[in-house]
């Protein structure tokens, strides 16, 4: 590439047309939905000097660490966790047999159960949670039952990701045996996937115990309905040591799920 | 752990008895924590049994939905504001998350930098979006803008978190080549971090979006904005028509927002994958994928 | 001139790279540095710009003292050094034009880098770098499109970017088919000799250091065992350095090639 003349320089490549028209067109949007919003961008300083900030302090620990006002509430967080966790992952294991192209039993089968899926979790998860409580009533049992529709959302969604990935061999190999249809899946699929669904089941259920504090402020019971009742009470001091102590165990819960999960793989 | 199979007395390989004992006594512990768990919850069995039928109910009398009512009290333009809210959330957690991640990225921020910024972002996170505007509504008082806040500062921890793992995937090679021309810390990250992970970071943004969609309805459920208000004043009237117009034009709206995102992601994903050797990692992706169902909210 | 003297380089862990490495190299001179995976080739390099901190020892370029130099004087002393790598470490997602503008980074405000805004004189450097590699017809395309010779030249346009007094090369071209590794060996050699760059070269192939060398230096264990001009280079000198008998591995082409 020594050659006596030395190439022309080229010219700079301007951006596209449509280049600018999307940079145009978010902007756009951006300066509008801010408006819409209400953004104000004295609330990044005004918030540090708000008074309220007063109620917050000190923490009523005697309050907070009481076993009626708080712990038996939480538990009962878990306990919502553990039952959401173990139906929404329990269903969601058949169903994203069926919903995945490789093991699905028919194809109109496959398309219903992924269509039905989609509009269930395009629902937020605490709209289903009002809809429940409103149905059956305030309380845990409502939150568990709501929880539970979440879990599957999310587990399915997890979960046909990794079945639809799973490597296919064993399963052909299962299916030229001439089995029926279940245990060609029980035996062509499930070991394979089976590490990764307990995974993600650990995964599901920290998910969990983070909803049920928040499913609690619509009524579905646990610590969340606590905190609600402070809030409307103004009593921030209680809400910000239930905050705490929710955080505390939830960080303990994820640790744990941490170092099980590690040992599965 | 294991050792080597043991012969049994017949010169055959005895089956391992460690992983068994260990399976029954989780499967055990499991059944335990189920069976105190159920009856914990107050579950009798004619509520269990009454609980599909109670809800069908509710279901069935949505129908048909009140869609001329819904749309004369400006339900659609509250759906659209709850979209409003998660573009503007998403963006404050996005800019704001970015160069954080950078402070907390393994493989480019020293020790002492690094682990407080991750400790921030965990504790961000944990707070779900729904406490955070309890918080700022007596501050900001009622309305979309607590909401967005809201989003906006949880999305930083999720947002931080995501971009410092793609931060900490990336080919060090020509971080080291600026390095070797004299460049500065600040160079390195703009010229050999950012254009390895910005289609990553995007496409993680966008994602993050059609979470805050969801979120942001729900934030109006206590005052914040957006389209959950609705949902809740017509249950409390009972007014199921209205309810099923409201979660109607919701699932539509986030359906539609579902697809467009993804598509997107998917261009600027296959895009950025025409280099070769290029770290985008679609096991990145799934991991992240973990994520977005779950801490999003 | 570059002076290295009584130079150790230990690794956390105990890994000593460089034992007591004792170097004088002329301004304007072309060295190659030959050794196996492992000698010390790398951190000789590396040391020399401060990529790797020396244990103990001095090097000194044109007096300047590398060891223990920190932030703005090491990254004034990088500036003055261009390197190239074995995986060339190109932007690849960005245009030619831009990754040979890293080059220019130590000498533009860090806004002006940040936000793409190079001035006008910095531009010109870099086409000019370009042009002195050949294929400044890619100046905008983008890197990753590029074939393996050409984003190495890429490299080397960025290295001459910064307008160097010495020239590393790391292996350059250990990824590169041999004719391709002869064109960009020239271009090396050229470049020495029309710009006056010192320049040291890291090389794996043998026959390739003796075609393109003029001074050869030899490492074993972190050590110099051969410095000398090529011209004294024997196949027994090889087997010195390497501790072992030459294999066609350490060649790069077995049969004989037309340079280029």
């Amino acid at each position: 590439m020594n050659g006596p003349t030395v190439a022309a320089r080229p010219t700079r490549p301007r951006p596209g047309a449509r280049t600018w028209v999307i940079v145009g067109v978010l902007i756009t949007y951006t300066v509008f939905a801010g408006r819409q919003v209400g953004f104000d961008i004295s609330t990044f300083w005004n918030v540090w000097s708000n008074p309220l900030w007063e109620k917050f302090w000190p923490v009523p620990w005697d309050w907070v660490l009481d076993w009626h006002n708080v712990l038996d509430p939480l538990l009962e967080t878990f306990q919502i966790a553990v039952v959401a966790t173990l139906v929404g992952c329990g269903l969601a294991l058949p169903l994203a047999f069926i919903m995945s192209p490789l093991t699905s039993p028919n194809r109109p089968t496959m398309i219903v159960s992924r269509s039905v899926m989609n509009v269930v979790r395009a629902v937020p998860d605490l709209f289903w949670a009002k809809l429940l409580v409103t149905a059956v009533g305030i309380g845990a049992f409502a939150g568990s039952w709501a929880l539970s529709v979440f879990s599957l959302a999310v587990m399915v969604k997890l979960f046909s990701e990794t079945v639809d990935g799973a490597d296919p061999r064993p399963l052909e190999a299962a299916r030229a045996t001439g089995g029926r249809h279940l245990p060609v899946i029980r035996t062509g699929v499930l070991p394979t996937v089976l590490p990764e669904y307990v995974a993600y089941g650990l995964y599901v259920f920290e998910l969990n115990i983070r909803a049920s504090v928040v499913l609690g402020l619509v009524g579905a019971g646990g610590i969340g309905r606590v905190i609600e009742a402070q809030r409307q009470y103004f009593r921030f001091d209680r809400v910000l040591g239930i905050l705490l102590l929710v955080f505390v165990v939830v960080i303990v819960i994820e640790q744990v799920s941490v170092a099980v999960r590690k040992r599965l793989v | 752990m294991a050792t080597g199979p043991t012969t049994g007395t017949d010169g055959r390989p005895a089956a391992p008895t460690g992983t068994a004992r260990r399976r029954l006594a989780m499967g055990a512990l499991l059944v335990l924590a189920v069976g105190w768990s159920i009856t914990g919850l107050e579950v009798t069995v004619d509520r269990l049994l009454g609980a599909p039928g109670d809800a069908w109910d509710i279901f069935r009398r949505m129908f048909p939905p009140a869609f001329a009512e819904a749309a004369e009290r400006g339900v659609v333009g509250k759906v659209f504001e709850s979209v409003h809210i998660a573009w503007i959330g998403t963006l404050i957690g996005a800019l704001a998350s970015l160069p954080l991640a950078f402070l907390a990225a393994g493989n480019v921020a020293p020790a002492w930098v690094r682990v407080p910024v991750r400790q921030l972002f965990n504790v961000i996170r944990a707070v779900p979006e729904l406490i955070l505007a309890m918080i700022l509504i007596p501050i900001t008082g009622l309305g979309p803008w607590a909401g967005a806040l809201a989003i906006g500062v949880h999305s930083i921890g999720t947002l931080g978190k995501w971009a410092t793992e793609a931060i900490e995937g990336i080919d060090e090679g020509p971080l080291e080549a600026v390095a070797a021309t004299g460049g500065r810390w600040a160079s390195s990250m703009r010229w050999g971090v950012l254009p390895q992970i910005l289609p990553v970071v995007t496409s993680q943004w966008l994602f993050r979006f059609e979470i805050n969609v969801r979120a942001s309805a729900v934030l109006g459920m206590i005052g914040a904005g957006g389209v959950g208000s609705e949902l809740v004043s017509q249950l409390v009237f009972r007014n199921f028509p209205a309810v099923g117009a409201v979660l109607l034009m919701t699932i539509v709206v986030v359906l539609a927002i579902d697809t467009v995102s993804a598509a997107v992601r998917r261009r600027i994903i296959r895009g950025a994958g025409r280099a070769p050797g290029d770290v985008v990692g679609g096991d990145r992706n799934a991991a992240v994928l973990v994520d977005l169902t779950g801490i999003g909210r | 001139m570059i002076r290295f003297s009584d130079v150790s380089v230990t690794y956390r862990g105990g890994v000593r790279a460089l034992r007591n490495v004792d170097l004088r190299i002329d301004d304007g001179e072309f060295v190659v540095i030959v050794g196996l995976s492992g000698a010390g080739k790398s951190t000789l390099l590396r040391a020399l710009n401060g990529l790797v901190p020396a244990t103990s020892g001095s090097i000194t370029i044109d007096g300047t003292e590398v060891v223990g130099a920190q932030s703005a004087e090491l990254r004034a002393i990088r500036s003055r050094i261009g390197m190239i790598f074995q995986t060339f470490n190109l932007v690849n997602r960005t245009s030619v034009l831009n990754n040979v503008l890293m080059g220019r980074l130590a000498s533009v405000p860090a806004w002006r880098s940040t936000i793409g805004l190079w001035p006008a004189t910095d531009t010109e450097i870099a086409m000019q770098a370009l042009e002195r590699v050949g294929i400044v017809e890619k100046a905008y395309v983008r890197a990753a499109d590029l074939s393996g010779g050409q984003q190495q030249r890429v490299g080397i346009a960025r290295a001459l970017a910064q307008e160097p007094s010495v020239m590393l090369a790391d292996e350059p071209v250990a990824a590169l088919d041999p004719v391709t590794s002869r064109q960009v060996m020239g271009d090396l050699r050229r470049i020495n000799r029309e710009l006056g760059i010192t320049t040291l070269v890291n090389l794996h192939f043998l026959d390739l250091a003796r075609e393109f060398g003029r001074r050869l230096v030899g490492l074993r264990d972190g050590e110099v065992v051969f410095d000398g001009d090529i011209a004294d280079v024997t196949d027994e000198t090889f087997r010195d350095i390497y501790g072992r008998a030459i294999t066609d591995d350490d060649l790069l082409a077995v049969d004989d090639e037309p340079t280029g």
